[in-house]
């Protein structure tokens, strides 16, 4: 299993046996396909932080179900601005990797 | 490590976002020329209402290539969400006028999804491209030719019923049988 990024809380790594993702949420660890990957970077993309700042989503907290419904997190306002900058750095990263291979 | 990434994704990643993005406005123009259409039902301008209701459905089929082009290499295309459609005109020219605009827009993002394709060298998508942009130099021409029309008909009284049979012209000569 190869690491690709890791943030704050999170890390996210390849296993190139299973030709799958995994992200270490701390108490669990997801195996992606990278279908349920590309889902869950659309996901964060679509997350409107503004909200959580103007008072619009007055708890600060996120809900993500993701693996098609397989798994189900609640995530605090510090931990999706991680989870964002997890997700940006793994693409980034996979990136380089493309130019290297 | 293996490039798992370019093993199932075959469009660069940023592009990738970029087409759901015009997935979105084809859809969104999809839209607004049913409502057009419906405009121009409601005003007993059938050539034109009908001329609408192709056009809706012409933009249908663009964001439906988009959607498949995405889905058959490793994508994923997100089924988008419409909102907030005009149905309140002045005029046929006003019609024609927003509808000129509409393409012009689409015509652009176009033309920036190919830039970035050239940038992330994802010369697959490029090509895929290549249609839209003959496809929206032929729209944008349809558009100016039917507007051309009102600087030469006077659409007062039976003017405007007389221009609305003209646009089954510019229908018809943009799509021979």
């Amino acid at each position: 299993m190869d690491t690709i990024y890791t943030s704050k809380y999170f890390v996210a790594s390849q296993c190139d046996n299973s030709r799958r993702f995994y992200i270490d949420f701390g108490h669990k660890t997801v195996k992606f396909s990278f279908c349920q990957l590309l889902a869950l970077r659309h996901k964060l993309k679509s997350i409107d932080i503004e909200q959580h700042v103007n008072g619009e989503n007055i708890h600060g907290l996120e809900v993500l179900s993701l693996c098609n419904r397989e798994h189900l997190f609640v995530f605090n306002t510090l931990e999706i601005l991680d989870l964002q900058e997890l997700i940006h750095g793994t693409f980034a990263m996979m990136e380089i990797n493309s130019v290297l291979a | 490590m293996k490039d798992l990434v370019r093993q199932n994704l075959l469009i660069h990643v940023d592009i990738l976002d970029l087409l759901n993005k015009q997935i979105k406005q084809e859809a969104e123009s999809s839209a607004a020329y049913l409502a057009m259409a419906s405009w121009c039902d409601h005003n007993g301008l059938v050539y034109s209402a009908e001329f609408f209701y192709e056009q809706s459905a012409e933009e249908r089929e663009h964001m439906m290539k988009i959607f498949h082009f995405i889905n058959d290499n490793g994508g994923t295309a997100y089924s988008p969400e419409v909102a907030n459609i005009n149905h309140d005109f002045a005029s046929l020219e006003e019609i024609f006028e927003t509808a000129l605009d509409q393409e012009i827009a689409i015509t652009k993002s176009i033309h920036n999804i190919v830039y970035e394709c050239r940038n992330k060298r994802d010369l697959t998508t490029e090509n895929f491209l290549q249609w839209f942009i003959t496809e929206q130099m032929e729209e944008e021409q349809t558009m100016r030719r039917a507007l051309e029309l009102f600087d030469l008909i006077n659409t007062e009284n039976v003017g405007l019923r007389f221009l609305d049979e003209k646009i089954k012209e510019i229908r018809d000569e943009a799509n021979p049988a």
